[in-house]
């Protein structure tokens, strides 16, 4: 079995076996049923809150509130980490207060975010953006850093103007490492989109989850949960495809 | 004529944490136009460094090196890195094409410019192909396609065929030689391999340990267009690289005798 087949194999047997040791413990009450319901509970509960409860709808919500969130952090995080990456200057004034910003946990900065904009959508997609906004930064400026000196040399040699040095060599030889950084941005604008749903919003997957729980309805509430998994494996998914689709030179299973 | 190269007394000092180096002292050299000149020399003697001054990637401490210039709108010169040089993120054509897309040539020109090159190096099935996709012995030969492909009145070569195999090296510079032969372009070729020196240039010059000096300028009297599969066989070959390995032993052996008594700085 190849390192390829093996890993498309496991991608459905790996969660299946959890699934049905899940099922089995749920059933047998190992684990207390009213806590943790059977897979296949939960999955009815997903497919009845289709139908009535609106999922689609708040799973809608939740995403439309993901992507502005995600690209209000990405886009100029990653033109400030390209700015720093080719401008000591912008680098020694910027770098100060990102290194001052970026190790605190994103959520302790809620409060302020709320009495500068306000508790509405705005502080929402902001708290939100800031997990990609710092991730960017600080990948793209490394990716741009790390460039190997040999590619400058080269395009140098061959009298390269500014423009040829930024947009055919610096930028794409540094592109795999920010490609690297917007998926660890998925992941990161995905769980402050859910935390903040739990926080303040009154709608989204994440006040679902949470909102089940404070009425003890436990499998609605494992349902969002499934729900918000189901979403962040297709955007891993989708952030994979994009990734191969920008740079194709890149090897897979690097 | 355009490419000849004057080294005009090129010194250069690299300052270091631990003191200043003297990589290369004082060197006077004319290459005169269409000459492919190998240089080779003990390891850290600055064999590199002279070429990257004759490149224009560091700057000499002391004196200039002159060229005359190309006509008007020929580069004057081109590098050919080791394989690692060659952008993946580029097909094979866009990497070929790289240095005329630089100086303004038209899509269309600079890539039928481009894929003449790959068709004469056999790589015409592979323009599309990234280069991680290709053998080292194919990368390089993308290398040299790209320094021919801008035109140069000059090629720099700085052991571009040095992680090759030994049967894969002689084929390509069998390529490397049917393309220069005929072009009177000037080559500067530095190689570790005494036989690869004899075989391709017009003369060899042997340098001394740090801090660089020629030690000796040998003219190759091998006939072109050379056979280089056929070369090894040929006594004059064999003349010549006792020559040379004579002046090169002495520089070997010091720079053993250096490195016991641990005064060698790499630089």
């Amino acid at each position: 079995m190849s390192a390829h087949q093996r890993d498309r194999i496991m991608v459905v047997v790996s969660p299946l076996v959890v699934l049905i040791l899940w099922e089995f413990c749920s059933r047998t009450n190992i684990v207390d049923r009213r806590i943790l319901a059977p897979p296949t509970v939960i999955a009815a509960t997903i497919w009845q809150l289709i139908q009535t409860g609106g999922l689609i709808n708040t799973a809608g919500i939740t995403l439309a509130r993901f992507f502005v969130g995600f690209f209000l952090g990405l886009i100029p995080g990653t033109l400030i980490g390209l700015a720093m990456g080719v401008s000591p200057w912008t680098r020694s004034i910027v770098q100060p207060l990102v290194a001052a910003f970026y190790p605190l946990p994103r959520i302790a900065l809620f409060p302020i975010i709320l009495i500068l904009v306000g508790l509405n959508e705005t502080s929402n997609v902001i708290l939100i953006s800031l997990g990609p906004f710092f991730t960017m930064i600080i990948t793209t400026m490394a990716a741009v850093l790390n460039v190997e000196p040999i590619y400058k040399e080269v395009a140098n040699s061959f009298g390269a103007r500014p423009r040829d040095m930024y947009f055919d060599v610096m930028f794409p030889a540094a592109l795999p490492v920010i490609m690297g950084g917007v998926k660890l941005s998925v992941g990161l604008a995905l769980l402050n989109t859910v935390a903040v749903e739990f926080l303040v919003a009154d709608n989204g997957i994440g006040h679902l989850i949470w909102n089940s729980w404070t009425t003890l309805s436990i499998s609605q509430s494992v349902a969002g949960l499934v729900t918000a998994g189901i979403i962040g494996s297709a955007l891993f998914t989708i952030a994979g495809q994009i990734e191969k689709r920008v740079v194709p030179w890149v090897p897979d299973n690097r | 004529m355009p490419g000849e190269i004057r080294i005009q007394g090129v010194a250069k000092t690299f300052v270091g944490p631990h003191g200043d180096v003297q990589a290369l002292d004082p060197l006077e050299l004319t290459i005169p136009q269409g000459q492919f000149l190998c240089i080779v020399g003990p390891s850290g003697c600055g064999k590199t460094t002279l070429l990257r001054i004759i490149a224009g990637l560091e700057t000499p401490t002391a004196g200039a090196v002159d060229f005359t210039i190309a006509h008007e709108g020929q580069p004057l010169r081109s590098v050919v890195f080791q394989e690692q040089g060659i952008f993946p993120w580029m097909t094979v054509l866009q990497n070929t094409a790289f240095g005329l897309k630089v100086r303004g040539v038209a899509r269309g020109v600079r890539e039928a410019q481009a894929n003449a090159y790959l068709d004469m190096l056999g790589l015409t099935q592979f323009a599309d192909a990234y280069p991680r996709q290709l053998s080292g012995g194919m990368r390089q030969r993308v290398n040299i396609a790209r320094a021919f492909a801008n035109d140069p009145a000059i090629l720099l070569m700085d052991e571009p065929l040095a992680s090759l195999d030994e049967q894969t090296k002689l084929l390509v510079q069998d390529d490397l030689l049917r393309l220069w032969e005929g072009t009177h372009k000037t080559v500067v070729y530095i190689t570790h391999s005494l036989d690869e020196a004899i075989v391709l240039g017009d003369r060899v010059m042997v340098m001394t340990n740090r801090p660089g000096k020629i030690k000796s300028l040998v003219d190759i009297d091998l006939p072109r267009p050379r056979n280089v599969l056929d070369m090894h066989s040929n006594t004059t070959f064999f003349d010549i690289r006792s020559r040379i390995w004579t002046a090169l032993r002495e520089e070997v052996l010091t720079l053993r005798q250096r490195e016991i008594h641990n005064d060698s700085v790499t630089v």
